[in-house]
């Protein structure tokens, strides 16, 4: 079908893009980075899927794991203290792949504040004098777990190089996917496909009524409360971006 | 030049392995903790369907058992943000060091 | 069509499709009577802000993710039965993944701004991906289900074969596709990621070539949208004395301006309003919907013979 060579680039470049994204993802020292390097890892593998002849997975892969991440980073956004890296990039001295994929984070001293820790206002206490120790990423076990990985990585790619050969079978398969996966998932697989959809309901219905409060609050503040979510949010004073945020400069060039 | 082998997939798959092993470990918030899972789901998906393009590709069931591990991927990664809500709420920290009641 | 001749079609129907969108919209909105034209701002070429803490990454990557997910959605329209960059044979799928993209860039480009603005852009627009995505692919399902094809040239071809617009028996995910392309394009009433009071979101932190870049992008998803909408349901380019093409340019006008002059008749829904509406309201349609379209495909409503161009489906 495709000249063995463009696959070959093609294999390159989708698994150069899954395997940097995956270590862009542990290394870079802004979580929201993190999320979007491992969104790109995903669309690698998707890649890497349609290489294989099986394009609706392919799509359906990069579908669910781009608003999948895009989830997971909002949430990260609420609960961490440095989302956006600029913090621990300006102050810790990073060497090797941390370095390299957290270029461009570090923000000039300027000032005492840290605008990308703070764009949250509400979500405060993350005042001036944030405590600058502890700011690491990683565990106390950083070191062995490198070493465990690399070991792992390691024996499954010498099992992988030096066992002998799969049974395996040189067909194509056939090009209509969606009306085979169709009837797959209705005929045979009928139960599957049936407890997967209550299986995402159950997640649904468990995961709003974890985080949900265990008691409502008591009613006089219930109409505080709703009438505090209805009402228009003040304007943001006391902002510290505000006199640098926007660079509006004549454009020169015209 | 040969068409791409199987093992090369393979090999793919064992290093995003490795690399979400190390996540898991080396992470210190709970959220790196589920995206290093996310990594290792990842590498299961490109196993399944490199086996299944390689050994039986007349026989879809590979890419349906596909279909029904990112869904479970999905739905554990959105409990487990929940959980981390949860957790938050009550001990204000994310950091796993500081989960320790069970200790000792 | 070999790939070079397909992308340098892709990239031309993009630019005209999008130019003309976006010549077009503001004076379509002047005559529907709007004051808030959301993406469809003008851009003033003079004014050129620019953040002075953005991450430049995101910042300048954005835009170019929100043009390339706009043209790999223009790959799927066919202007004729031939006329197609790619026929890709799970056409309708590959159109919404490739959709969501631009919901990416927007999330990018919001978080690189780092302004108050544009930050809180990046969180309306992961809502609005949550409210559009499961009613889109219900109103999305009904020609599907009638035409058995995911790609769009069987669409049309079955279309035309049975003689029948399926916006005839499909009345209710007609009005389905034109809210949730409304959600798509982020056009009146469900503005809120580009609305003034957050200072039009990424657009406002834009200027220079990242804003012309955003506004081509945001004109030609408007475009690729309505495209769709009338591949889908107004028989694409299947007509009887013009040109096939000219057919698909005037049924995406009729849809585009349908779609905005439905907007701005209603007023604008807050983020919150939106996601009720979505999932307490379009949500049961769609599925309505889908239980309407089977019966009327049991009755043998679209069912004309089906010697469909290309591959059998």
């Amino acid at each position: 079908m495709i000249a063995p060579v463009v696959e070959w680039i093609a294999f390159g470049v989708f698994a150069f893009i899954a395997v940097a994204g995956a270590l862009g993802m542990t290394t870079t020292m802004s979580m929201f980075r993190s999320g979007i390097f491992l969104m790109a890892s995903f669309i690698g593998v998707a890649g890497l899927f349609i290489l294989l002849l099986a394009d609706l997975i392919a799509l359906l892969q990069v579908m669910m794991y781009i608003g999948g991440m895009l989830v997971m980073i909002l949430f990260m956004l609420l609960f961490m203290h440095d989302p956006g890296g600029a913090m621990m990039s300006t102050h810790m001295s990073l060497k090797g792949p941390e370095k390299w994929f957290s270029l461009g984070l570090a923000r000039r001293q300027t000032h005492g504040k840290h605008p990308h820790g703070q764009h949250e206002g509400d979500h405060g206490g993350h005042g001036d004098d944030m405590p600058m120790q502890d700011m690491s990423m990683y565990t106390a076990i950083k070191r062995p777990a490198a070493i465990l990985a690399l070991l792992t990585g390691a024996l499954l790619i010498a099992l992988l190089v030096w066992r002998p050969h799969w049974a395996v079978v040189h067909a194509l398969p056939d090009q209509d996917s969606p009306t085979r996966i169709g009837e797959l998932l209705m005929g045979k697989y009928m139960i599957a496909f049936e407890g997967a959809g209550l299986m995402i309901l159950l997640g649904i219905f468990g995961a709003v009524l974890v985080q949900r409060p265990a008691t409502p609050p008591p009613a006089p503040d219930r109409d505080q409360l709703k009438a505090a979510i209805d009402e228009t949010p003040p304007p943001i004073e006391d902002d510290t971006l505000e006199p640098e945020v926007l660079d509006l400069r004549e454009d020169e060039d015209r | 030049m040969t068409p791409i082998p199987l093992t090369a997939f393979l090999i793919i798959a064992a290093i995003l392995f490795a690399i979400g092993l190390y996540t898991i470990l080396a992470q210190r918030t709970a959220v790196m903790v589920l995206m290093g899972i996310e990594c290792i789901l990842n590498a299961v998906g490109l196993n399944l369907i490199a086996f299944w393009r390689f050994t039986a590709p007349g026989d879809y069931s590979g890419q349906i058992f596909t279909i029904i591990i990112i869904t479970v991927g999905a739905i554990e990664m959105a409990l487990g943000l929940a959980i981390m809500m949860l957790l938050y709420r009550n001990r204000q920290t994310v950091q796993v060091d500081d989960y320790t009641e069970l200790k000792g | 069509m070999g790939i070079v001749w397909a992308s340098i079609a892709t990239l031309g129907v993009l630019l005209a499709g999008g130019l003309l969108t976006w010549w077009l919209e503001p004076r379509l909105l002047k005559a529907f009577g709007s004051t808030e034209p959301g993406p469809a701002a003008p851009l003033d070429i003079r004014k050129n802000p620019r953040p002075s803490q953005a991450d430049p990454l995101t910042y300048y990557g954005a835009p170019i993710i929100a043009l390339f997910g706009v043209v790999w959605a223009t790959v799927c329209l066919p202007w004729g039965p031939a006329l197609i960059p790619a026929d890709v044979n799970i056409g309708l799928f590959y159109f919404i993944v490739v959709v969501d993209f631009v919901v990416l860039a927007v999330a990018l480009g919001g978080w690189g701004g780092n302004t108050p603005g544009s930050v809180e852009a990046c969180y309306r627009i992961v809502a609005q991906l949550a409210a559009y995505v499961v009613p889109l692919g219900l109103a999305i399902i009904g020609p599907i289900m009638m035409a058995r094809s995911l790609s769009t040239v069987h669409i049309v071809e079955a279309q035309r074969d049975a003689h029948l617009w399926y916006i005839a028996p499909q009345l209710p995910g007609f009005v389905l596709y034109l809210v949730t392309g409304l959600m798509q394009v982020y056009r009146a009433p469900f503005l809120e990621p580009f609305a003034a009071c957050i200072d039009r979101g990424v657009l406002g932190a834009c200027g220079g070539w990242p804003g012309v870049l955003w506004r081509l992008a945001l004109a030609g998803l408007l475009f690729v949208v309505a495209a769709m909408g009338a591949v889908l349901f107004l028989g694409g380019y299947a007509g009887p004395w013009l040109p096939g093409w000219l057919w698909m340019l005037i049924k995406t006008l009729a849809v585009m301006v349908l779609m905005l002059w439905l907007g701005h008749r209603v007023r604008l829904r807050g983020t919150a309003d939106m996601l009720a509406l979505a999932w307490k309201f379009l949500i049961p349609v769609g599925l309505a919907n889908v239980l309407l379209v089977g019966i009327l495909i049991l009755l043998g409503v679209g069912q004309g013979p089906f010697p469909l161009v290309g591959s059998a489906p």
